[in-house]
């Protein structure tokens, strides 16, 4: 088929003037298109990495994923791919602290998530504040972080006074007279520790004994022996993964059998229910504050993390973690990426989360109250309070299988 | 290059970099900043490691005590007394720390002695932890009132360039001079009438000083600073790392391998954060066995023997897959026939 | 306290002194034989621990069986790593002081390494399975099933190696060794071969470990660390190349650790150990089980 030259000239300035006319429109169509950026650390490596990868960074990724599969992030009716920027900070201070100036300093990103832990959030905390950046912290736990009264950085875990009171609430709504208590040298198990303490005066249960150990120590068994000599009606640890599974499992070999047995952190994690094995979980209390029977949305939530992480997400901070992203998209879209007017979004209205009701006074989260999460028949049911509670709880736990 | 032109070259070299630190906050950006705190923080420490450890062959991985304990003193004490007043605290702390530790540990050596100092910042962080948490009920402190970002880099700067002018000054004394005795062959040096104790409490002194300064200065970047922090073993270890594969006795060595591995720290951390911290287990290893003095020993020449070396090996190789077995073979026949 | 209580205290530390006894047995191996101050073995045995890990869920293969798997595969590394970074040593380093100064750094770097690489592939999850966690009663008092495995296991493993150095000829060459490196070699040992020999059966001994902890305590990358410190511990009150030493040190170091959180705090053990650590470097540098006339 030959066509001369005439018509290939043609055809190419046809091609020509439609490009020409494209990219009339393109420079439009690129400014719709251009990118939410937002930036965050997140520990891969290091001591943090455990927490991080359970709790926090899989909830980012799936935000992202699911807000961009519906078009991009709703800004004001005005629709925006997000653009994640996002590094490693090694579970070192001091990269944390780097990054973050990075991103809100010199590259002005237009979001900023917050990075995992206490320690990391209280040193991006005050540069939250300076440079205007609104901070949702889901795993950031200390009375001091609230006092520092820091404007633009919020946390959404309950801290230690609800929890504690609540736990303490549940112990006398169950007729516990005794308890032990275990805790980690460390800011989370002291804190809670105080607290505790706090909760139980006047309450007329008695303290039969409280040890604090080392993150890491090998071994409680002598302790739990003596607990075991006390026995009291029911055991608390402030512990962290690796000594709440290291509690557990030493407890079954000695055979300390309290009638009620919680443990912090760790239990609300999927890592828990596979190592001790589900019927050895059964029973077992900790830090919890939602599962898929909580709200049809917490459903829908554990469905698709499910689904896109491949893992299953915890049942306290992932929960928290969520709803802070569900808080954020909800600011965005009303108000648009004005930072003040996010800070100001978040700090005077009350939210509607996975969780619950969510309401900030100062830097505290008070819509959510402290809660306690029992395992059962292989799920971790929130069981305090009553008004909150997914299932019946379950006041004595069998012997440990 | 005689004496005279050689002190000319590292004063001129040590000025032209402090005019280049010293301009950094004006035109860099926030985070070209951070990256030049964390670059001079290890320059004093490894400069002030390499200083007495590099030279005395003594390793010393105490440096994490000496950084906590700077930053303890700093958090304790920031709200009473000035800025400058506490860096100088913090310093003269650990100084006196080390001078203690010194007296009870400096008499041993080699492998014995990075032992106990190792055990000593771990002794040094569970007391703290303990102290802090049954007498004052907390674990970590936070720091409120913290100063501009530029004065703890200009800080920062200021305790590098002491600390390299410190070792270029140390170099040409007769101090200096006993170090590198002591590091050559001890017992030598006392015959000779250096007194190895003195001289040794000194310099670990020094080392401690410097360590408990930038302890302090860094302390109040991170807002909350609790003993696993503060006592990491890991800024130890990288400090050491660093001034060995720089070269522990060298003057530039410790700066440059300080710089290149904050560079390369960073780049890898966005790509791949593990491969950074293999690369510099390799790096170590590698430098340990071929490059014993250090990357500043590094010459024109280095290449030409590496080279060398590498062509002799592989002819070594060829000949024993190939020729050697002649050779025994001849070798055999011909002690049977004698 | 009642008789069955103390036994029960001194039992639990004994189970964990067997544990360190182990793991300090293959470090006191490379350093009593070879001046190599191996600080990366505890990564070593967090590699065992891992492998045992990852065919125990993939394959289901039960731990007890991975136990040689675990000592040949970490023994094989051993040679090679003894091959690649510590023989050049011995003929680059004019004096020993400076041997063992480069070998403690050629460690240092080993552990980054490992650590890093492990994680890398693994990732910073923490990991466990379930085995053999149901009490078994022992003289009234219950313990759990692994441990009592791990404590038998480790004891033997012990008494194995010290029986191999004492009553065969590979054991006597290597003691031989020990005592004088250019006798040993005039007499006709082979140092060439027998010291990436024993480096392995030392990473092996620690792969062991590695396994058996693995049964009973959950895994994460940085799981090597405390082990290696603790292996110090041991070897320095057991006394420097002192395999008979480093047993009971490992032992004993178990029980006041267990008597010690019993009667004070869980938060003293670490304070309790160090300062166990440094007393017996600065007092009996040879170690509190060896005659005073072993050089330090």
């Amino acid at each position: 088929m030959s066509q001369g030259p005439d018509f290939k000239q043609r055809r190419r300035v046809i091609q020509g003037a439609v490009a020409a006319s494209a990219l009339s429109f393109a420079p439009g169509l690129m400014a719709q298109a251009a990118p939410v950026r937002v930036g965050y650390t997140m520990s891969r490596t290091g001591p943090w990495t455990g927490g991080a990868q359970v709790s926090q960074e899989p909830n980012f990724l799936l935000w992202a994923e699911q807000q961009n599969a519906a078009g991009g992030l709703d800004i004001r009716g005005v629709k925006r791919r997000i653009e994640l920027i996002s590094s490693d900070d090694r579970s070192d201070v001091e990269t944390v602290v780097r990054t973050y100036e990075k991103l809100m300093g010199s590259d002005k990103v237009d979001m900023v998530l917050p990075p995992w832990g206490s320690n990391a959030n209280f040193a991006v905390a005050p540069l939250a504040n300076r440079f205007g950046y609104p901070f949702l912290a889901p795993t950031a736990l200390s009375r001091r972080l609230v006092e520092m009264k820091l404007p633009f950085f919020f946390l959404l875990l309950q801290q230690p006074k609800s929890m504690c009171d609540a736990l303490v609430d549940m112990f006398k709504a169950n007729g516990v007279r005794s308890v032990a208590c275990i805790y980690v040298d460390d800011l989370f198990g002291l804190e809670n520790y105080a607290a505790f303490k706090v909760a139980l005066q006047g309450t007329g249960i008695n303290l039969v004994e409280d040890k604090s150990y080392p993150g890491g120590v090998k071994d409680l068994s002598p302790v739990l022996r003596s607990i075991k000599d006390k026995n009291p009606d029911a055991f608390v640890g402030f512990t962290y993964p690796p000594d709440t599974i290291l509690a557990s499992r030493q407890s079954k070999e000695i055979g300390l059998n309290p009638k009620i047995f919680y443990a912090s952190v760790g239990t609300a994690f999927p890592l828990y229910k596979n190592v001790m094995t589900p019927a050895g979980a059964e029973g077992v209390m900790g830090m919890g504050s939602w599962n898929g029977k909580t709200s049809p949305g917490a459903k829908a939530y554990f469905d698709a993390h499910l689904a896109s992480q491949k893992k299953e997400p915890d049942r306290w901070a992932s929960g928290a973690c969520w709803a802070g992203l569900e808080i954020l998209t909800a600011a965005v879209k009303q108000v648009g990426l004005d930072r003040k007017a996010i800070r100001d979004y978040v700090a005077n209205s009350t939210h509607k989360t996975i969780i619950g009701d969510i309401r900030f006074q100062g830097s505290e989260n008070v819509g959510t109250p402290g809660t306690v999460g029992q395992w059962q028949n292989g799920e971790f049911e929130v069981v305090w309070p009553a008004a909150r509670a997914t299932a019946k709880l379950n006041p004595n736990k069998s012997a440990w299988k | 290059m005689n004496d005279r032109q050689i002190l000319t070259r590292d004063l001129l070299v040590l000025f032209s970099l402090t005019g280049w630190g010293l301009s950094l906050p004006y035109f860099g950006s926030d985070f070209m900043v951070s990256m030049g705190l964390t670059c001079l923080m290890y320059i004093a420490l490894s400069s002030s490691w390499g200083l007495f450890c590099g030279n005395t062959r003594y390793l010393s991985l105490a440096t994490s005590a000496f950084f906590g304990i700077g930053a303890y003193t700093c958090a304790l004490q920031l709200e009473q007394l000035g800025w400058a007043a506490t860096i100088a605290l913090g310093a003269g702390v650990a100084a006196a720390v080390a001078v203690v530790m010194g007296a009870a540990v400096l008499h041993l050596r080699g492998t014995y002695f990075a032992v106990l100092t190792f055990g000593m910042t771990e002794l040094i962080r569970h007391a703290v932890t303990y102290y802090e948490k049954s007498v004052t009920g907390t674990v970590g402190r936070v720091l409120t009132v913290v100063p501009e970002r530029d004065t703890i880099y200009l800080t920062v700067l200021c305790l590098a360039v002491i600390t390299v002018g410190l070792s270029m000054w140390v170099r040409r004394t007769r101090l200096g001079l006993a170090l590198v005795g002591i590091g050559a062959d001890e017992q030598r040096a006392q015959t000779l009438g250096v007194d190895t104790r003195w001289v040794k409490l000194l310099g670990f002194a020094m080392t401690a000083a410097v360590a408990g300064a930038v302890g302090a200065a860094m302390s109040v970047r991170w807002t909350y600073i609790d003993p696993h922090t503060v006592f990491n073993p890991f800024i130890g270890f990288q400090t050491v790392l660093i001034a060995l594969i720089g070269g522990a006795m060298t003057l530039w060595g410790p700066l440059i391998a300080a710089v290149v591995f904050s560079l390369l720290a960073e780049t890898l951390r966005l790509q791949a954060p593990q491969v950074y911290m293999m690369s510099l287990g390799l790096l170590l290893i590698l430098c340990v066995l071929y490059l014993p003095a250090g990357l500043a020993s590094l010459r024109w020449d280095t290449w030409k023997i590496w080279r060398d070396d590498i062509r002799a090996w592989w002819k070594e190789r060829r000949r024993e897959w190939t020729g050697e077995k002649e050779r025994d073979k001849r070798r055999a026949r011909e002690q049977r026939l004698v | 306290m009642a008789l069955g209580a103390w036994l029960e205290l001194i039992g639990s530390g004994l189970i964990t002194g067997g544990v360190y006894a182990l793991v300090a047995l293959g470090m006191n191996l490379q350093y009593g034989l070879m001046r190599i101050l191996n600080i990366a073995h505890g990564e070593f045995l967090m590699v065992g621990a891992y492998l045992t890990w990852m065919v125990h869920t993939a394959v289901g293969l039960s731990p007890v069986l991975m136990i040689p798997v675990a000592f040949l595969v970490l023994g094989v590394a051993g040679m090679a790593i003894h091959f690649l970074c510590f023989r050049r040593l011995v003929s680059t380093s004019p004096n020993l002081d400076i041997f063992e100064a480069r070998g403690l750094m050629v460690a240092f770097g080993l552990m980054f390494l490992v650590q890093n690489l492990v994680s890398w592939l693994w990732g910073g999850d923490l990991r466990g399975y379930d085995f053999l966690t149901d009490p078994v009663s022992v003289a009234g008092a219950p313990v759990a099933g692994n441990k009592l495995l791990v404590f038998a296991l480790a004891l033997l493993f012990s008494l194995g190696m010290l029986a191999l150095l004492r009553a065969t000829l590979l054991g006597k060459g290597v003691r031989a060794l020990m005592q004088s490196s250019v006798g040993a070699q005039l007499v006709g040992i082979d140092t060439k071969r027998l010291h990436p020999m024993m480096f392995g059966l030392g990473l092996g001994l620690s792969g062991v470990a590695g396994c058996l902890l693995s049964m009973a305590y959950t895994i994460a990358p940085s799981m090597g660390e405390p082990y290696t410190v603790t292996a110090l511990i041991v070897i320095t009150l057991g006394g420097f190349g002192s395999m008979g030493g480093a047993l009971l040190g490992g032992l004993l170091l178990g029980v006041v650790e267990a008597v010690g959180m019993h009667y004070t705090n869980p938060s003293l053990k670490a304070l309790l150990s160090y300062a166990v650590f440094i007393a017996v470097l600065l007092l009996r540098p040879e170690g509190l089980f060896t005659r005073k006339t072993r050089k330090a």
